[in-house]
């Protein structure tokens, strides 16, 4: 589903975010990319939304070269890519059932098919109740589950989530990982940069770590620990 | 429909959310358009009363009087008809003393101490209408010529060109002035369009994570410019022909120039000002927008953060 081959990121200044990393991962699964702050996860997550251009290498995401991609043709790689952030990047004029929304109008979606779907994801989050509500009258952990549906909402085949948890307490950040994780069931393809020991180690799923830019360690069930080692 | 219905509404939520500054570029919009459309109508009057004037008499021709040892009794008439030979002269016409007489009366009726001149020292003339005004100079260099006929040459060229001049300048400052009020809108439409991305950064950054195309992005901003220049342009023409529509009824009875310049020439200007205003509103937007559009692939890091 997505495929890394020999990426190097270099930016201005000669930092080196990404270097000579190499990766693949299939459709379905669930990868944390771990590291310490710098280590280069957040810059793989922008380079496999095309938020950034390769300094070198390739990357395939469903099937297509995105590293040539010409860019008129970024918006309809977005439109099969949801995205999670730690800022959950909602809009406070709108309501959640019309943040929600939000991410189907821009596509064009008629009204009689926005409506039941977006009622539908806000059902998978626990929020059809919230629907009318505000972002600011929301729990932090509310509003990334608001984040979580519209960026489900367009049923991506990949899900990118680049430190979705790191604002939240360990309970509410629980629940987050519940709802990827049935999302990911769906068979959804999830990659998620993180930070966060105790998440990685419960979820035992594929772990990819990173040091100053390279992968130094690949292994399914992983856990976060064997980093610090 | 749906797209359509969508993207309108972002533009009219936008329009609302920065009314402030939508005022501003309305604003600028329409003092540009309103002194730029009123320098073109006060040229109007000038070119209208400059030809007003052009028409009728060009050239008095005062004669000697007729009759005496040095002027034959038919010289009058013989000059008459020379003039109106020649092809310089479109119209000729004479005025004998008694009807100089009764124009002088008519012109000094108030002045009672000129009445009281003798009516005998009134010359007899021709009038002379040209063909075209630049020809005064030929004509009168002819009429010199004639010492014994002719007592003196008055042409109203003077005062005409002098107007003509003032005309022509008035064009180019007015072409001049448009130009640089008409950038003057475009620029600060620009400005407020990037000020109202900035303002907007945050949803323009979420349409495109969620894959909203640029241009998708850029329509509601293109309306917004669109509707700014359009109004901006509608209460310049509107107020410039209610202004001049004023004046001009004020001053019917006691004008000397002539100010009613006729709906005609209000409409048809109005419609290619209020068409530049349009067209002012999406290059300004277009221009706003440039920079960001043009260069960000991203999502984030290239929210324009200057002005213009």
């Amino acid at each position: 589903m997505i495929r890394l081959e020999h990426v190097t990121k270099v930016y201005e200044g000669g930092t080196i975010a990404a270097h000579d990393v190499s990766l693949d991962i299939q459709k379905g699964e669930f990868v944390f990319l771990v590291g310490v702050s710098g280590s280069g996860k957040s810059t793989l997550i922008r380079l496999m939304l095309r938020d950034e251009p390769v300094t070198r290498g390739k990357i395939w995401v469903a099937g297509k070269d995105i590293t040539t991609l010409p860019k008129w043709k970024i918006p309809y790689l977005r439109r099969s890519v949801g995205t999670v952030f730690q800022d959950y990047k909602l809009l406070p004029s709108k309501t959640v059932g019309e943040n929600v929304a939000f991410a189907l109008e821009v596509l064009g979606r008629p009204r009689s098919v926005i409506g039941p779907q977006v009622d539908q994801v806000l059902d998978l989050v626990g929020l059809s109740d919230k629907a009318a509500r505000y972002p600011r009258q929301l729990s932090g952990g509310e509003q990334q589950r608001v984040s979580v549906a519209r960026s489900f909402v367009n049923r991506p085949p990949i899900m990118l989530c680049d430190e979705p948890t790191g604002n939240l307490d360990p309970k509410t950040s629980v629940g987050i990982m519940k709802l990827l994780d049935r999302i990911n069931r769906t068979g959804t393809t999830i990659v998620m940069a993180t930070h966060d020991h105790a998440i990685v180690d419960a979820m035992q799923r594929r772990v990819v770590a990173l040091e100053t830019g390279s992968v130094v360690r690949d292994e399914q069930m992983g856990r976060y620990e064997q980093v610090q080692e | 429909m749906s797209r359509v219905f969508f993207l309108i509404r972002e533009a009219m939520v936008n329009l609302r959310r920065n009314l402030l500054i939508v005022a501003g570029a309305v604003l600028a919009v329409f003092i540009s358009l309103t002194l730029a459309f009123g320098a073109l109508v006060i040229n109007e009057v000038l070119r209208l009363n400059t030809l007003a004037w052009q028409e009728g008499v060009h050239v008095i021709v005062f004669l000697n009087d007729a009759g005496t040892a040095e002027v034959p009794a038919d010289a009058h008439e013989a000059l008459l008809a020379e003039v109106r030979s020649w092809e310089e002269v479109k119209d000729a016409f004479y005025v004998s003393k008694a009807e100089a007489w009764v124009e002088f009366q008519e012109i000094f009726e108030d002045q009672e101490e000129l009445l009281k001149i003798d009516p005998s020292a009134l010359p007899a003339s021709i009038r002379i209408e040209l063909v075209s005004i630049e020809l005064h100079s030929s004509v009168q260099f002819k009429l010199e010529q004639d010492t014994v006929t002719v007592l003196r040459v008055s042409t109203a060229s003077e005062q005409i060109e002098q107007l003509q001049i003032l005309s022509r300048g008035l064009n180019v400052l007015g072409l001049g002035f448009s130009i640089v009020l008409g950038v003057s809108a475009v620029v600060l439409i620009a400005n407020t369009i990037r000020l109202a991305i900035y303002a907007r950064r945050d949803e323009v950054e979420i349409m495109k994570l969620v894959g909203a195309s640029n241009w998708y992005i850029r329509i509601p901003f293109l309306l917004e410019g669109l509707i700014e220049g359009l109004v901006g342009a509608l209460l310049a023409v509107l107020t410039v022909w209610v202004v001049s529509d004023r004046i001009t009824e004020a001053t019917a009875s006691f004008a000397i120039l002539r100010l009613d310049i006729g709906n005609n020439f209000i409409f048809t200007r109005a419609l290619i000002f209020v068409l530049f205003g349009a067209a002012a509103g999406v290059v300004g937007s277009l221009l706003g927008l440039s920079r960001y559009l043009r260069d960000s692939e991203g999502t984030g890091p290239e929210i324009p953060t200057g002005i213009v």
